[in-house]
């Protein structure tokens, strides 16, 4: 344990909300790395970073230990979104909080077509991958829009879960399903373990998800979907409207582990102009920040791709309601849009870290943190967390060196 | 009527477009004629895409639209007729089974002129070698969505070079999350991170006005 681990986990937290809640913290704060590199560094294989407990913990405490930042936050779960589960089981509090990440094993009792496994459908040393599919067929949202949980649940589940077919095959299933989320708490128990030892904050995260996203995602595939938005426009919309509800059950049931920062992640904001963002997608995902927000969450919004076009809808969230986690939009320009609003994270590129130098990073942080430091509400993080596993270690050593110098 | 059907594309009028179409090839309109015009529509969508006007949704719209026309005006064509700007052996690199990124830029490249060859997914480097050596492209188009393709990026570079054909080819690399550092670091010449973009580098690549 180290000696002072309480008081710096304190640190590292004070540190970290003071950037959420738009002050200025004693240093910024960095968002580290994970992915591939975790179970590489570890000498283990993805599929045994996937697939075995024991030495999934060990990888991640010798990497959190090694290459200290303030929130391990890309480094902490082994898992793919699994967002239409949690809307399947969203009148389950106790059950639903429990998909948000599709382990490996529970990919396995499921037998879905949704994601690829190392060891499974892959080779060992590829990372998870989450590819969607179309389970659901364009003459059928008036079904979806009538009874999303009922329709998710009962057809679009069964087309896109092999054990899930029949009624006999899931009972099975489930129970396996079951035993799993009892595995992953206890590998996230473990994981929190090692965190507050080597003096992380140990913080709890809730989960929603953009209502437009989950259709694009889990039931239509993001190619149908983009043509139904012409095609059937007042159906895609009214579909997204009905989705509101259970992904609200699914986030608020959150409360109950104590959860207070909502993560959202989303996934077809840059593929759509603002003209369809604003009619299509940011009416449903604004309701549920702001429903988020009242219920006293802090949210946390991936915004995948480039956001530029649509930054400044940003500004009609309530001052203060969360993070703003960008990937590829400038994050000097973003701060500059959003500062004294909502905080800003982000800015590193992984390609940098990959194929950057330790002086090119070193002097890349510098410029960064020198326009974006000023006047607080920035976490420094990379645009996406998972370094790939011949990422330079000295390269990662670099970024959390030029943060302690310029931070 | 091609005029018509020109503008339909572009605005995204996918019925109109496709029935239009139909119409002037059932009426004896020229395939050849028509293939062209689809092109030159396919190029204002990606010029309206790379202008900030036009949005991924708009590329994949488009191109489904051309898909369809293509399905029923393709084999009106004489064989050999179509005329092919340059050839490019296509896939997702090793490890990556994602498909989106590499399926947009194959049908703006094929609307472009270019012959595509389509490796498909999790492509190992040597089937990028023996396409090379088989089909003998003028380019190499290497697709990544995962931040792991960056690395089977460079390993299948490293393997062109081990084989002695690196310089027969241009190499470019896209994917939502390749950029300059990545194509130094992985030995590309090009890289883009939309399709609209990466078939004006191939054309610029071979030389042909982009």
């Amino acid at each position: 344990m180290v000696s002072n681990a309480k008081e710096l986990a304190e640190k590292r937290m004070a540190r970290l909300m003071a950037a959420i809640n738009l002050e200025e913290p004693d240093k910024v704060p960095l968002a580290g790395v994970g992915g591939d590199i975790v179970p590489a560094y570890a000498g283990i294989s993805m599929y045994e970073y996937c697939y075995d407990v024991e030495k999934a913990v060990k990888a991640t405490e010798k990497f959190i230990k090694d290459f200290p930042c303030d929130w391990p936050f890309a480094a902490s779960v082994v898992g793919l979104d699994g967002r239409v589960f949690n809307v399947a089981f969203s009148e389950f509090p106790d059950i639903c909080i429990n998909l948000t990440f599709i382990t490996g094993p529970m990919h396995d009792a499921l037998g879905d077509k949704y994601y690829r496994y190392p060891g499974r459908e892959i080779s060992p040393d590829s990372s998870p991958q989450f590819i969607g599919g179309a389970f659901m067929e364009a003459d059928e949202y008036d079904k979806l829009i009538a009874d999303p949980v009922k329709f998710i649940a009962e057809t679009v589940l069964p087309r896109a879960c092999r054990n899930l077919e029949t009624p006999r095959k899931a009972m099975a299933a489930m129970v396996r399903l079951g035993r799993e989320i009892s595995n992953f708490n206890a590998l996230m128990g473990q994981i929190v373990g090692k965190m507050i030892e080597n003096g992380y904050p140990a913080m709890a995260l809730g989960g929603a998800y953009a209502p437009l996203d989950l259709i694009g995602d889990f039931l239509r595939g993001v190619e149908n979907l983009l043509l139904d938005i012409r095609r059937c426009p007042e159906k895609v919309k009214a579909a997204a409207e009905a989705l509101v509800e259970p992904i609200m059950n699914y986030a608020l049931a959150h409360k109950s582990i104590g959860a207070n920062l909502a993560f959202i992640p989303l996934h077809l904001n840059e593929y759509l102009s603002p003209k369809l963002y604003k009619e299509f997608y940011w009416p449903t995902l604004k309701e549920v920040i702001e429903r988020l927000v009242k219920e006293g969450f802090k949210v946390m919004v991936f915004f995948e791709g480039k956001h530029d076009a649509h930054l400044e809808t940003i500004l009609e969230l309530p001052k203060g309601w969360g993070v703003a986690y960008f990937e590829k939009t400038d994050v000097v320009k973003a701060k500059e849009v959003l500062k004294g609003h909502t905080c800003v994270m982000g800015g590193i590129p992984m390609g940098l870290i990959v194929g950057g130098t330790p002086a090119q990073i070193d002097e890349y942080v510098k410029n960064l943190l020198e326009k974006v430091k000023p006047g607080g509400g920035f976490i420094l993080a990379p645009g996406v967390g998972t370094a790939p596993r011949e990422t330079p270690l000295e390269n990662i050593k670099a970024l959390v060196e030029a943060v302690e110098k310029y931070g | 009527m091609l005029e018509e059907i020109l503008k339909s594309i572009v605005e995204m009028e996918e019925e109109e477009a496709v029935k239009k179409a139909k119409e002037y090839l059932d009426g004896g309109g020229d395939p050849q004629k028509l293939l062209e015009v689809c092109r030159d529509a396919m190029g204002e969508v990606g010029s309206r895409f790379e202008k900030g006007e036009y949005f991924l949704s708009e590329l994949i719209l488009g191109g489904e639209i051309f898909r369809q026309i293509m399905e029923f005006t393709l084999p009106k064509l004489q064989s050999g007729s179509v005329k092919k700007i340059g050839k490019i052996v296509l896939g997702t690199v090793k490890e990556d089974v994602h498909n989106i990124g590499k399926d947009i830029f194959k049908v703006f490249a094929e609307a472009s002129g270019f012959e595509v060859i389509d490796l498909g997914i999790d492509t190992p480097e040597e089937k990028f070698v023996e396409a090379v050596k088989e089909h003998k492209p003028d380019i190499v188009g290497m697709s990544c969505l995962i931040t792991a393709g960056v690395t089977s990026m460079k390993k299948t570079v490293d393997k062109l070079k081990e084989a002695g054909l690196r310089d027969s080819v241009k190499i470019i690399i896209g994917g939502g999350r390749v950029d300059e550092s990545v194509k130094e670091f992985a030995g590309a010449d090009a890289w883009a991170d939309d399709a609209a973009k990466g078939v004006r580098l191939c054309k610029q690549l071979i030389g042909v006005e982009g």
